[in-house]
């Protein structure tokens, strides 16, 4: 898909060092295992398969399988383990190879680790990562397209990531691995293969600070994760049409980078949030409050909001292109947005 | 239902249209588009067209006749419609002139006021619909005028406005009345406040004129426009952008100017005693640091004369006169060059309450925060009454603009020595002159005369400032 090769504007030009998503994923995490013998990595197929989607390609290798872990088919177990592992000094990643499958481990991942530090009276820490495929992949059908940050980010204490680049995919999963707190970690699919510069060595990208993908004048567009390139696609279409957007990716949206969208709103007096959970109750809908609590005066209209539509995840391609939040339905809501309709 | 036709209002600033010709007569029967009429406006003679099909029942309104964008001036029967009972069902254009709405106001029978009433057609009309009339120019380019669609109701319903355009308005005092809604619903949004501050900025659209409210300081640029084109003179002219300062002292002061009835009243005050009790206190004050400036003198003097005159300490509130109880003094204050020059109005709290020293700490401290920071909207705002001083520059007189919602201001000139004439005797002494601004819908002279006798007795004998 085009979108997916969409590279903001402050992405450097050619000549630097161009390495795939997963790619950058790995390599924050074996760097962060080379510095600390305290981190390791278990999942599904993390060690002799080399990762079910080749995230963890040759970490068997340099670090052996008492550090890159094979895990029966049992989330609920292993998830648990780790957090105890956590508790105790370590630092797990732990690799759910859809975000999907995570909903079986829901227990040990939203009612345990969010809530170690505070119930055990600052005693135990949770310094844990949880990460894999987040969304519809494709033609994966309704029970393995989860989209979880709508419900997860409803939980106190934990800290979500969804990086849209391969340099933030390295960036914040540095950071998520030396953060103290439960981070969960949002890739998706459809992105891993995409290519794009990322910096060797130490690269740390800060938790609610988020990128200007690309800037404009008429209207904010606040997305994370995938969505963001089709906001950028959106954008390129809606230029022709003579409308100027700003794109924001927030990176992580808990912590959410409130100012920034505050700053662009007040500048643009127009806001449409991108978000591909469902609408009730989402990131989208909390964007959408903040911005009308923190911008009401600065406001031309009412935020408006593209999400996946309010169904089960269909199979069939058409259909489940139609219900992502494409670019046509946020060109569609940038110019009703704009009372351009 | 019998169709209304009214004045249509087809400029901004038409208030008022003309009928300057029917093209048709009662009985005529009409087709959607027909052009009954020739309108002339402020602007323009225009063509107006009927949108309905029907017979003229009743024409309202003669030609050569003013009345009021609103004012019903035809009825329309529609087609199957008894044209007797239609015309009967119009308003005459006096009765609804005085009813100054378009709504269905016949005035005909008693029994009009019983809607319930199954009284017969010809003596209790069906209520006539309003229409809007669209505007084909025939002689001006089709875009002068944009408010058709939207034209405001008198009575109508709330304004629809986006908050960023109600914001905008507001602060570029843009006439919402006036400027019509490309929303949903005919809602006002940013691209029509943007597309009508350009217009006023080129002359088409008058800005609202409205007193500021009290103490906020606004960046609006809602200054009307001069229509005399300025151009630069000189091959060394240059151009200096107006800050958002200047641009609130031009708004507040053409608003002051052009909003309240000043006038003035001047007298001349003997300093001789007060600068003589000044040096003393300053050289017995010295180690203090504390310096009291003429300035303060003329605040306390001030202050405490309100109690005898509470009039000066009022407000103009439009259907009634605010006698402030609090009596904060506004000390204008002028910027330096280097912090872009200005003025700003600083306000001393309860100067009535405050001893000379007290003012006197409180203007310094605040007219050097007014120099190097800059003063918040709390340390302007609330004044009841100012002073502004130019003595220091040795100006001997000088007339001051009110500054709202103040209701008069203190001008005051240099102590200057010069020829008195004392108990018939040729004497020199120190005079100053003090001149009163007023705002004549609440101050009237005999009252600004005995309030300046006041302050000039404080003045005069100082040691009354002292206690």
């Amino acid at each position: 898909m085009s979108t997916m090769m969409s590279t903001s504007p402050e992405s450097p030009a050619g000549g630097l060092r161009e390495i795939e998503f997963r790619d950058a994923i790995r390599e924050a995490m074996s760097q962060e295992m080379r510095r600390d013998p305290r981190v390791f990595l278990l999942g599904e197929e993390v060690a002799q398969y080399n990762g079910a989607y080749k995230v963890s390609r040759g970490m068997l290798d340099e670090f052996g399988p008492r550090r890159i872990i094979d895990t029966p088919i049992s989330e609920s177990g292993f998830a648990g383990m780790a957090i105890g592992a956590a508790m105790m000094g370590l630092r797990p990643i732990v690799e759910f190879m859809s975000w999907s499958f995570s909903l079986v481990a829901a227990d040990p991942i939203l009612n345990n680790a969010p809530k170690m530090l505070y119930m055990s009276g600052g005693q135990f820490g949770c310094p844990i990562v949880f990460r894999g495929n987040n969304g519809a992949g494709g033609q994966l059908g309704s029970t393995h397209s989860w989209c979880v940050e709508g419900l997860y980010s409803n939980v106190p204490g934990v800290k979500i990531v969804i990086p849209a680049t391969p340099e933030d995919a390295k960036g914040l999963m540095t950071t998520a691995i030396r953060d103290d707190d439960p981070v969960f970690f949002l890739e998706s699919e459809r992105m891993l293969g995409m290519k794009g510069h990322v910096p060797e060595g130490d690269h740390l990208v800060p938790f609610g600070q988020a990128r200007l993908a690309r800037s404009g004048d008429d209207i904010t567009l606040v997305s994370f994760g995938r969505p963001v390139h089709f906001c950028l696609e959106a954008a390129d279409a809606l230029a022709k049409e003579g409308i100027s957007c700003e794109v924001l990716d927030m990176r992580t949206i808990r912590p959410l980078d409130v100012g920034s969208i505050v700053r662009s709103v007040r500048r643009t007096s127009a806001c449409v949030v991108v978000d591909q959970s469902w609408s009730f109750a989402s990131p989208g809908s909390e964007v959408a409050s903040i911005v009308h609590r923190e911008c009401f005066d600065d406001l031309d209209n009412y935020v408006h909001r593209v999400h996946s539509v309010d169904v089960p995840t269909p199979y069939a391609t058409n259909l489940e292109q139609e219900y992502l939040p494409n670019a046509r339905r946020i060109c569609e809501a940038v110019r009703a947005c704009l009372y351009r309709a | 239902m019998p169709v209304q036709l009214t004045m249509p209002r087809l400029s901004d600033t038409m208030e008022a249209g003309t009928i300057v010709r029917w093209n048709v007569k009662e009985g005529d029967p009409v087709s959607s588009g027909d052009v009954v009429a020739d309108v002339e406006t402020d602007k323009a003679t225009m063509e107006m067209p009927v949108f309905d099909d029907g017979v003229v029942a009743r024409i309202l309104v003669d030609p050569g006749t003013q009345v009021k964008v609103g004012t019903p001036i035809a009825v329309i029967a529609t087609d199957g419609e008894d044209v007797a009972a239609a015309a009967a069902s119009g308003a005459t254009p006096s009765a609804a002139a005085r009813a100054a709405a378009p709504a269905p106001a016949p005035a005909a029978t008693p029994t009009a006021a019983v809607p319930a009433s199954p009284a017969p057609a010809a003596t209790a009309p069906s209520p006539v619909t309003p229409v809007k009339v669209e505007l084909l120019d025939a002689t001006a380019r089709r875009g002068d005028a944009p408010a058709i669609a939207g034209a405001p109701q008198p009575a109508g319903p709330r304004m629809r406005m986006s908050p960023v355009a109600r914001r905008m308005a507001d602060e570029f005092g843009v006439p919402v009345d006036s400027i019509s809604g490309s929303g949903p619903a005919g809602r006002i949004v940013k691209r029509d406040i943007e597309e009508a501050i350009q217009r006023m900025k080129s002359g088409q659209l008058a800005p609202v004129v409205r007193a500021a409210p009290a103490g906020a300081p606004s960046t609006a640029l809602s200054m009307p426009v001069s229509t005399v084109p300025v151009v630069p003179i000189g091959a060394q002219a240059r151009e200096v952008a107006v800050s958002g300062m200047r641009q609130t002292i031009a708004r507040r002061l053409v608003e002051s100017k052009l909003s309240i009835p000043h006038y003035q009243v001047t007298m001349r005050v003997s300093m001789d005693a007060l600068l003589e009790l000044r040096s003393m206190l300053n050289r017995q004050l010295e180690t203090q640091g504390v310096k009291l400036s003429v300035n303060d003198f003329i605040v306390r003097a001030c202050a405490i004369g309100m109690q005898a005159h509470p009039f000066m300490n009022a407000s103009w509130g439009g259907d009634r006169i605010v006698l402030h109880s609090d009596v904060n003094v506004g000390v204008a204050v002028s910027l330096p060059a280097e912090r872009g020059g200005g003025l700003l109005v600083a306000t001393i709290r309860h100067a009535d309450q405050k001893g000379l020293r007290q003012i006197s700490i409180e203007t310094r401290a605040l007219a050097e925060k007014a120099r190097t920071k800059g003063l918040s909207a709390e340390d302007m705002g609330g004044s009841t009454f100012t002073v502004s001083n130019l003595g220091m520059y040795g100006v001997e007189h000088f007339t001051a603009i009110i500054n709202p919602p103040n209701s008069a201001i203190l001008a005051c000139g240099a102590a200057v020595e010069q020829p008195v004439v004392r108990n018939h005797q040729l004497a020199v002494g120190h005079e100053m002159s003090a001149t009163l601004s007023l705002d004549h819908r609440v101050i009237d002279g005999a009252m600004a005369a005995e309030y300046l006798q006041t302050v000039r007795q404080n003045l005069e004998n100082p040691a009354t400032l002292m206690v």
